[in-house]
């Protein structure tokens, strides 16, 4: 079950994936995975790593970046750090 | 000893027929004993620098991956890679300078491979994206595994840990697989090589050398055999593993059907790649992401000269390495201008597909001309000098064809042609969609029918290579 905060990051999640990928009937789901979205590979990575920290106000480390396999995952990573925020 | 040779080949049955009656649990140690038996045909010395290395690397990263030591684990950590990255740079800067003891030395075979195994490995732990391996014959036989150790492709140990011990053996098909690649190195590449040989040691001014239409032809034909004969081997590690239960990664998808740069190296030497992506361009494009486009494009050069380089330390690789960083930083930065250009104009849409095909694959040609010919010198006077003389074709052509042979030549071609139909429509999926549907008795007598095509191409390509084994291009890196 998604909680409300999931579906909150996943909403916004999706636009910025929708501007990055250029592609705006995209919709995501937790299972997905690089190979699932058109256009997203190693060389715009960093360009989608970068929109999510201005907008959400994180930031990463390489060592998280290299470890996210899915959507959901990166979700989850975002929650994680909104959560401990100060 | 190489895949193509007669022994190699002879050998290769009995090693398979005895690992069927090995038990599961034994697997692992005989593939080690069988790929370590395999490198000292090569070079004693080679196979213990091979087994130091492994064991040296087996156990930083037990101390990396422990979490109760995290500032001893980051010290071991990089230790362990400054002294994986001192080992293969000391024999690639030896291959190229004399140093010292080192210059009579053979780069060891490969070395660029499995430093690469290791490194990925304890990255890998410290990053916490994988636990230490627990078993050290696995481990050793994840890193020596034999159909990959010369030339790859580069499996990441975890990936092949997983599959160990090995359960289910896909001899058959692992064995199409290897005829499928014995075919393309010795029919394709192998019949393309003495016309792209003759012209590459034929350029310049001076007697002897070639003319416009022979130079347009080493242009056009070395892409072709270097593609055959380095997918040929990856076919050849790919189909032994399968006979041996484990799956690795593939090194292509039809690379020369690439409609940008960033497209062909997703499909080209694909193992490779997704190691410098994940080790190099990626920490880079995070270091450097504040740095906005000057970042990007410092991360593509890096990555790329990365690329080149592991092939030598030559300037021809560097080159190489350049020219792509220079094609995927203009591809980087196109790309959503592009993407809106084409939305604007769908009418436009098939100019496009087609002259990005057309302008990508002649891209990735100009660049491999560096990494082919003998200096930097002979690839821009190939670059510079191809486009003249057209109107002499026949006259330029005949030497090469005198001294390499216009029969097997058109053989290569012919042969090219039939491996790219091939990849386009993939009989292989038909010849599955058919056994699903067809009678039992006629799938039966099928599949007898090609087993026995299967092994009679198998015999006479190794009867064939007993009487000319050339050596693979990729093996020697």
């Amino acid at each position: 079950m998604q909680s409300a905060g999931n579906a909150e990051v996943m909403a916004t999640l999706t636009g910025i994936f929708r501007d990055i990928f250029d592609n705006p009937s995209l919709v995501l789901q937790d299972s997905m995975t690089a190979a699932d979205v058109e256009n997203w590979d190693s060389l715009n990575h960093i360009d989608l790593i970068v929109a999510i920290e201005k907008k959400f106000k994180v930031k990463f480390t390489t060592r998280e970046v290299t470890s996210l396999k899915t959507v959901g995952d990166l979700a989850e990573l975002i929650e994680k750090k909104l959560a401990t925020k100060p | 000893m190489t895949f193509t040779s007669f022994n190699f080949l002879l050998l290769l049955p009995l090693i398979v027929a005895l690992y069927q009656i090995v038990p599961p649990r034994a697997r692992a140690l005989y593939l080690l004993v069988v790929s370590y038996a395999f490198y000292c045909t090569w070079s004693l010395g080679g196979a213990v620098a091979l087994a130091v290395a492994t064991a040296l690397t087996f156990h930083a990263g037990k101390v990396v991956g422990n979490p109760a030591s995290e500032r001893r684990g980051r010290k071991v950590f990089l230790v362990t890679i400054l002294l994986l990255v001192a080992y293969l740079s000391i024999f690639k800067i030896a291959a190229v300078v004399p140093l010292g003891g080192l210059a009579g030395f053979a780069l060891p075979l490969g070395l660029s491979y499995y430093t690469f195994k290791l490194m990925s490995y304890i990255i890998d732990i410290y990053w916490g994206k994988i636990e230490p391996a627990t078993n050290r014959i696995d481990f050793a036989t994840a890193i020596a595994f034999f159909p990959q150790l010369s030339a790859g492709p580069i499996q990441r140990p975890a990936d092949f840990l997983e599959q160990v011990p090995p359960q289910r053996t896909l001899v058959w098909q692992g064995l199409a697989r290897v005829v499928w690649g014995l075919a393309k190195k010795m029919l394709i590449a192998d019949s393309l090589a003495p016309t792209v040989n003759y012209v590459y040691s034929h350029i310049g001014s001076g007697p002897g050398g070639v003319h416009g239409a022979a130079l347009l032809a080493g242009f056009y034909l070395f892409p072709l055999q270097l593609y055959a004969d380095f997918s040929a081997l990856t076919d050849i590690a790919l189909g032994i593993g399968m006979m041996f239960g484990i799956h690795g990664p593939e090194n292509f998808n039809r690379p020369f059907t690439a409609s940008s740069i960033s497209d062909f190296w997703r499909r080209w030497h694909m193992s490779l790649t997704n190691w410098l992506a994940d080790y190099v361009f990626t920490p880079l494009r995070m270091a450097t992401r504040s740095a906005g486009t000057a970042g990007l494009v410092f991360s593509i050069a890096v990555n790329m000269v990365a690329i080149g380089l592991w092939h030598g330390l030559t300037w021809g690789y560097l080159m190489f390495g350049l020219v792509h960083a220079g094609y995927l930083v203009v591809d980087a930065l196109t790309t959503r201008r592009r993407a809106t250009f084409f939305k604007k104009r769908p009418s436009m849409n098939w100019v496009g597909e087609w002259f990005g095909w057309l302008l990508t694959f002649h891209l990735v040609l100009i660049a491999l001309v560096f990494f082919r010919a003998h200096t930097v010198s002979d690839a821009i006077w190939l670059l510079s000098h191809a486009w003249r003389g057209l109107t002499h074709a026949k006259g330029d052509l005949s030497p090469v064809l005198a001294a390499a042979g216009s029969k097997l030549l058109l053989m290569g071609l012919a042969g090219y042609a039939a491996l790219e139909l091939a990849e386009r429509f993939r009989p292989d999926q038909w010849w599955l969609r058919f056994q699903l549907t067809a009678p039992n008795w006629l799938g039966r007598a099928v599949q007898f029918a090609a087993g026995a095509f299967v092994v009679t191409a198998l015999v006479m390509l190794t009867i064939r290579s007993g009487s000319h084994a050339s050596a693979f291009l990729y093996q020697v890196f």
